[in-house]
């Protein structure tokens, strides 16, 4: 199925969790927040959240500088 | 009640419609504490003293270094050497006398940090490190204190709200639960002036339409500006019921 991640296409296995997803972008888990369709996904249910066709996933880093 | 020359002063605040002399008052009457006098810290304190905030509170433990001028506006090359609290208490007074400003030279306790806590209104988080902004916001949700949380880095920026007093608040530690520094701050990874100053001023139009009352939509929001699209992108954030630091709080 087609997801888009940061502004890119991907091509991915049907019911690919977004735990799984981290290991496809070689990706450390610590330090990065997942949203789904704008929406913030709690870091407990990313073994278990299944990606849809055409979703859009945002991966981002915590921030400290100020 | 405001005196003549508060009148004078805040004249294109009171032709606001959503600020006026109500508002004003509010700002006057308010007390607000920014933590790390930096390069958010910089046209957050300005913008806040300039606004008629009523009690500044400015904490920073750091002196003022040649290479933080690029980013850091409300210092000047003579201030290189001074702590930068004391540098913004005099820079502040001379732009506002009519307010009153305290400052803190010195990294606060968990302990003296919640009592600070106890008797404002609204903090700014903006720091430069992640054990601060996570001492920061477990003091902030213990307390119910308001926080605007503010970020940036090379060419991005990071802005949240959490109303603590409200039950259902998200706070940082649902999203952003790591304790280590190995994020990325403003000496590791380098940033340009303006971004943390973009972030800086949108925490100061954040926190005066937070005292004025002016509905906001960054409660429970995380912003993320890109510097080099100029796109902003805006993510909700649902409280975390498992999250070690606020879950166990209604």
């Amino acid at each position: 199925m087609i997801i888009n991640v940061n502004y890119q296409r991907m091509d991915v296995e049907i019911d690919l969790n977004i735990k799984q997803l981290f290991s496809l972008l070689k990706c450390d888990l610590d330090g990065h927040a997942v949203a789904v369709k704008q929406q913030v996904i709690e870091r407990q249910k990313w073994a278990s959240y299944q990606l849809q066709e055409n979703d859009v996933v945002s991966v981002f880093q915590a921030i400290a500088g100020g | 009640m405001l005196t003549d020359p508060e009148v004078l002063r805040y004249s294109r605040h009171l032709l606001l419609q959503d600020v006026d002399v109500t508002g004003q008052e509010k700002l006057k009457n308010s007390k607000v504490l920014i933590i790390g006098m930096g390069g958010l810290g910089s046209p957050a304190a300005l913008y806040l003293a300039a606004a008629g905030i009523g009690t500044l509170i400015i904490s920073d433990f750091d002196v003022l270094d040649v290479s933080n001028l690029q980013r850091q506006i409300a210092y000047s090359t003579a201030d290189v050497g001074k702590y930068k609290v004391l540098a913004m208490k005099q820079r502040l007074e001379a732009l506002n006398p009519q307010i009153r400003i305290r400052s803190i030279n010195k990294e606060m306790s968990q302990e003296q940090l919640s009592m600070e806590l106890s008797m404002i209104d609204l903090v700014l988080d903006c720091t430069d490190n992640m054990h601060s902004r996570q001492k920061i916001n477990t003091a902030c949700v213990q307390t119910k204190t308001p926080l605007l949380v503010g970020a940036a880095i090379r060419m991005e920026g990071q802005l949240m709200f959490f109303d603590n007093k409200l039950s259902d608040s998200a706070c940082y530690h649902c999203i952003f639960p790591q304790n280590s520094d190995e994020s990325l701050n403003c000496s590791n990874s380098g940033v340009l002036g303006p971004v943390v100053g973009i972030i800086g001023t949108m925490q100061a139009l954040e926190a005066i339409k937070f005292i004025v009352g002016i509905p906001s939509e960054l409660k429970n929001k995380l912003k993320l500006f890109d510097a080099k699209t100029l796109e902003w992108q805006t993510f909700s954030i649902n409280k975390n019921l498992q999250c070690a630091v606020c879950g166990a709080i209604s």
